[in-house]
């Protein structure tokens, strides 16, 4: 893949032939590649984001797309020292820009992925009142969409001819609990408030054990 | 070389890379590593200590590196001796160089996960919340999950490296588990001594506890379980 290729051929090699594009960003002395994959991942959280929003409408037109993308972005970057550290621990050899260009990637193909589902959801935050059904599918929807994305991990350490995975599972792990806890710190995303963010501190769990399983059944369809 | 590419190696557990620098006598790579576990571990505990109080954060910095300074000083001459009476090849001088790089290894695990633990500290129920005892409970779990991790790996990695210096596998994972038993052993009582590195709510912010050689961590740990049973 040329170092000067465009974003629709990235996007391309991101989607068909990944490997390809792991082996770009991993062994590439210089690539930009990394920067345009965080362009393409922020906007596409962001998208999804607008659908999100579409559910309560009001305020959550700009708060959705915001929290949703910015969210996505600082859960990278929060994990990201992590993911340097935990890669050298299997042994890779791997730059840090080279890391961050497969974390953007990752993003990118859960963004592109939630894309794919945006009319899906759209079709049920139109169908339903309750805060409860809509934000376990919308969590549905993104814990496909990041499985995808996470795969190119693991064509991460075929290309880097790693043996030993157990460190990046465990980032794996450590991951996907900074996401889950960040949808409850950049609460709500999905209903309503007064207040941009939260003023009480909750742990996920807790927070979805409170309103999302034992919330009342929705109201009858229309 | 330069230092950062060192620990960048080091992480990796390049055990052939590794091994010969147990051989240098210059002190750059003993500095190196002493400032990366200052470093490390002062990044680290100061996010720990955040959630009982800044001052506590200070606190917990100071006391996370000085507890391993203080292990791997107290521990020098015993474990110098084990690698002796075991047959590792090791002198006194790399005894310590290679604890002291197995402790490097866990600091920069640490610092790389100081961004989360401090994510974390972000969405605890705080101090001045009616919640504040499952604070303190999430913030000692993640902090006892967090070292562990960081001491598993950096105790692999020192496996290989006694495997790859000294003469025979037998003898690498002897010295090995006698230095981890004295390691545990000690460190687990400089924890106590040091307490607290989170901080009891119900307590007031102290950089040591009144008399804090008095009593031990081990008592401490059959009186709970004497109370447990009774």
């Amino acid at each position: 893949m040329p170092s000067d290729a465009g974003l629709g051929v990235i996007l391309d090699t991101l989607l068909k032939r990944p490997v390809l594009l792991i082996r770009e960003l991993c062994e590439a002395p210089v690539s930009r590649h990394w920067a345009l994959l965080a362009l393409v991942a922020i906007v596409t959280f962001a998208l999804y984001g607008l659908v999100i929003g579409s559910f309560s409408g009001g305020n959550q037109w700009m708060a959705s797309p915001l929290k949703v993308s910015a969210g996505g972005l600082l859960s990278a970057l929060i994990c990201l020292p992590s993911l340097y550290i935990f890669a050298c621990l299997t042994g890779a050899e791997v730059s840090l820009r080279g890391l961050a260009g497969v974390l953007f990637a990752m993003l990118t193909l859960t963004g592109l992925l939630l894309l794919g589902f945006a009319p899906v959801a759209w079709v049920f935050s139109q169908s339903t009142d309750s805060v409860a059904f809509i934000g376990t599918l919308h969590l549905l929807f993104w814990i496909i969409a990041t499985s995808f994305g996470l795969r190119l991990f693991s064509h991460m350490t075929k290309v880097l001819r790693v043996a030993d995975r157990v460190h990046l599972k465990v980032w794996t792990v450590i991951f996907l609990l900074v996401c889950l806890q960040m949808t409850t710190a950049l609460r709500p995303i999905v209903g309503t408030s007064e207040h941009w963010l939260p003023t009480e501190k909750r742990f996920f769990i807790s927070y979805w054990i409170e309103n999302v399983f034992s919330a009342a059944l929705p109201t009858a369809p229309r | 070389m330069q230092p950062l590419r060192r620990l960048v190696i080091l992480c990796r557990g390049d055990s052939e890379q590794i091994a010969p620098w147990l051989d240098e006598r210059e002190p750059r790579w003993w500095l190196t590593c002493a400032l990366t576990i200052a470093a490390g571990c002062a990044l680290y505990g100061g996010v720990v200590g955040l959630w009982r109080a800044p001052l506590q954060a200070v606190y917990t910095a100071i006391k996370m590196p000085l507890m391993i300074f203080l292990t791997c000083a107290g521990n020098a001459l015993l474990n110098g001796l084990f690698a002796q009476v075991f047959g590792s090849g090791l002198s006194f001088r790399q005894t310590s160089l290679a604890i002291l790089m197995s402790f490097t290894i866990a600091s920069l695990v640490l610092a790389a996960l100081s961004p989360v633990a401090f994510f974390i500290y972000l969405n605890t129920p705080p101090l001045a919340s009616a919640a504040r005892g499952t604070g303190h409970s999430l913030t000692l779990l993640c902090d006892v999950l967090f070292i562990a991790y960081a001491g598993v790996v950096a105790n692999r990695r020192l496996l290989r490296l006694l495997e790859r210096r000294c003469e025979t596998v037998g003898a690498a994972r002897r010295v090995f588990w006698s230095w981890l038993a004295g390691n545990l052993f000690l460190g687990a009582q400089l924890s106590w001594v040091l307490r607290p590195f989170i901080g009891s709510p119900g307590l007031a912010i102290q950089f040591l506890r009144d008399d804090p050689l008095r009593g031990n961590f081990y008592e401490a740990v059959l009186f709970s379980i004497h109370r447990l049973i009774h």
